[in-house]
């Protein structure tokens, strides 16, 4: 390495912090303007400063600008989640589904939908006429109880890294089955209410998603400044992690507890987004470098960034049929992870 | 200071790693664990460490025992480097060392002019100060075990255990740090113990000798006494002798082709 090199990877990079915030913005004004109603530009902003008649102020009000910003909030606490996960793992390929969350998640919400449909009597085959106001809550909970398992047979068995991620994926795994088997034994026409979920969708998410998911925002970024060292810690193996002065379960169950938090909401939020807590850390890492500390807030921007530009290809490639964006992170994540295994060959 | 081990038992399920072993570290000497693949050294260091649960005995720091202390007042007064370890993606010479301060600093607290100095002292010590940017992962094995070395001195503690520090460093490096090690118990009064496999290195840098096997001690005491017993042959099971140096140390001589068949 020569030392020019070592310059720039000392100078803060300025100019990624700048073009990540542009293009997060960008995309998120993008998604505002554009959607499957053409509305101008002028009748948007009147909108947004709240003179826009009613019918814009319905659907940039009412429809686009909460779906955004639940995409938003649910991409940074995906994308964060995934970041801390594969830190304390030490698993590059590490994200919630790896800790069971979105499993537990699933498994909780078709249990949930599948009581809904006969407690209710429905034979309506949407979502909305079931109470979807609960599965936030419902998938939120389901993420936490499988989390918790593993996690507290992690620290029973003091399990070393490894072991908790094979446990967590054997768990998941398990959880799914029994998902799919009730998806399967209950037939087809209730099929399509699990899949829509399933797939990871920002369809009809409205304010409500997003008062659900801000207080987990909210906190779990707040509790962050305080894990930065301790994280960058667990990194290490636990023998030199702790010999550095590092209470090593204090912090590895504190850090798996915020990461699990954050990716259970969101699951509960927007169904399973898959590759999103796998694929943002390892951008955030390539461009934030050795500067560690800035880890963390790339991953928040790229996650944010990435679920909005999802959905939104996801709203406007398919025309008046949306592609659920779970099914636009995977189209895009697979091939990346393909670069990964690659990479680390 | 004195770290001390008391009859200390560790077993890993049948596995008998420690055999009520006691020792006691003190300040300005070096220890050198000497013994077979096996013998206990390592697991010996871990509990030295406060990182092996002892089955029987116990490791107490100022008489208070080990696991009772926090992580982070414990790494203030004893440093422990283990064999081989890991390095994370993308950190440079410099910011592993600095993970030395870890104990020193609070979660929100930035490096004060005292850490930053430290932290030159220590890449100084280990002669890093010019690979100091230089990514972990581009370096040789000796460097890497250098810059390793130079964190656990980062610590700035009296103790300092080292799991074979010498094991993938050339003969020059090897030395090089054997007399940092040296000279860190004489000018500091650091009390060192170190596992190592080299017989005579260990018996030059040692003010204590200790020989394990199968996780039961054989002999400790000094190098000189050490060559006036057959230990290292029965122990090793080669036919050695031991020969004067011009130092006046002990130099243990195995020639090759005469491992007993």
């Amino acid at each position: 390495m020569t030392s020019s090199t070592n310059n720039a990877t000392r100078a803060t990079p300025t100019r990624a912090i700048l073009a990540l915030t542009l293009l997060a913005m960008g995309l998120i004004l993008v998604a505002v303007l554009l959607g499957v109603v053409d509305i101008p530009m002028t009748e948007v902003i009147a909108a947004l400063t709240g003179n826009g008649s009613e019918q814009s102020d319905l659907i940039i009000l009412t429809i686009r600008l909460p779906r955004i910003l639940t995409g938003i909030l649910a991409g940074i606490h995906f994308a964060v989640a995934g970041t801390l996960l594969q830190s304390i793992t030490r698993n590059p390929l590490a994200d919630p589904t790896i800790i069971g969350i979105s499993q537990g998640a699933t498994l909780a919400v078709t249990v949930f939908l599948f009581f809904a449909v006969y407690r209710f009597n429905s034979d309506a085959n949407t979502l909305y006429t079931l109470p979807v106001s609960w599965l936030p809550f419902v998938g939120c909970v389901g993420g936490l109880m499988s989390g918790l398992v593993i996690y507290s047979l992690a620290i029973a068995k003091r399990m070393a890294a490894l072991q908790l991620t094979l446990c967590g994926i054997a768990i998941g795994a398990f959880l799914h089955a029994i998902a799919m088997g009730i998806v399967v034994g209950w037939g087809s026409s209730r099929f399509e209410i699990v899949m829509q979920w399933l797939s990871g969708s920002l369809y009809a998410r409205g304010w409500e998603h997003v008062l659900f998911l801000l207080p987990f925002t909210v906190a779990g970024l707040a509790v962050l400044p305080a894990l930065y060292r301790p994280v960058l810690m667990l990194r290490f193996d636990e023998d030199v992690a702790r010999s550095f002065g590092l209470s090593y379960r204090l912090y590895f169950s504190l850090t798996l507890g915020v990461a699990s938090i954050l990716a259970a909401s969101a699951v509960g939020a927007v169904g399973p987004l898959i590759f999103v807590g796998l694929v943002v850390p390892h951008l955030a890492r390539f461009v934030a470098g050795r500067h560690f500390a800035l880890v963390i807030p790339f991953a928040a921007l790229i996650g944010a960034a990435l679920v909005t530009g999802a959905d939104l290809a996801g709203r406007l490639v398919g025309g008046p049929e949306e592609i659920p964006i779970g099914v636009v992170t995977a189209f895009a994540g697979a091939p990346f992870l393909f670069f990964l295994l690659r990479r680390y060959r | 200071m004195p770290l001390r081990a008391d009859e200390i038992t560790i077993k890993y399920g049948a596995m008998t790693a420690l055999d009520g072993l006691s020792i006691e570290v003190r300040p300005g000497e070096i220890t050198s664990l000497i013994g077979p693949n096996g013998s206990g050294k390592s697991t010996a260091l871990h509990a030295l460490a406060g990182l092996a649960r002892c089955t029987r005995g116990t490791v107490s720091l100022d008489t208070r025992p080990i696991e009772t202390w926090r992580r982070r007042d414990l790494a203030k007064r004893l440093s422990f480097l283990p064999q081989n370890p890991t390095s994370p993606e993308n950190m440079s010479v410099e910011q592993l060392v600095r993970q030395g301060r870890f104990a020193h600093l609070g979660l929100f607290q930035s490096f004060s002019r005292k850490d930053l100095a430290v932290v030159d002292w220590a890449l100084e010590q280990t002669g890093l100060v010019a690979l100091s940017d230089r990514d972990l992962a581009s370096l040789s094995g000796g460097e890497r075990q250098r810059a390793w070395i130079a964190a656990a001195l980062a610590q700035e503690a009296e103790i300092l255990l080292l799991d074979e520090p010498t094991s993938f460093l050339d003969i020059g490096h090897q030395v090089e740090v054997l007399e940092l090690l040296d000279r860190l118990s004489t000018e500091r009064g650091i009390a060192v113990v170190l596992a190592i496999h080299d017989l005579n290195h260990a018996m030059a840098v040692a003010d204590n000798v200790i020989l394990l096997s199968k996780g039961k001690l054989i002999f400790e005491g000094r190098s000189q006494e050490l060559a006036n017993t057959s230990y290292l042959q029965t122990t090793f099971a080669v036919h050695g002798n031991f020969e004067a140096s011009a130092s006046g140390e002990p130099y243990f001589r195995v020639p090759l082709a005469s491992t007993p068949t």
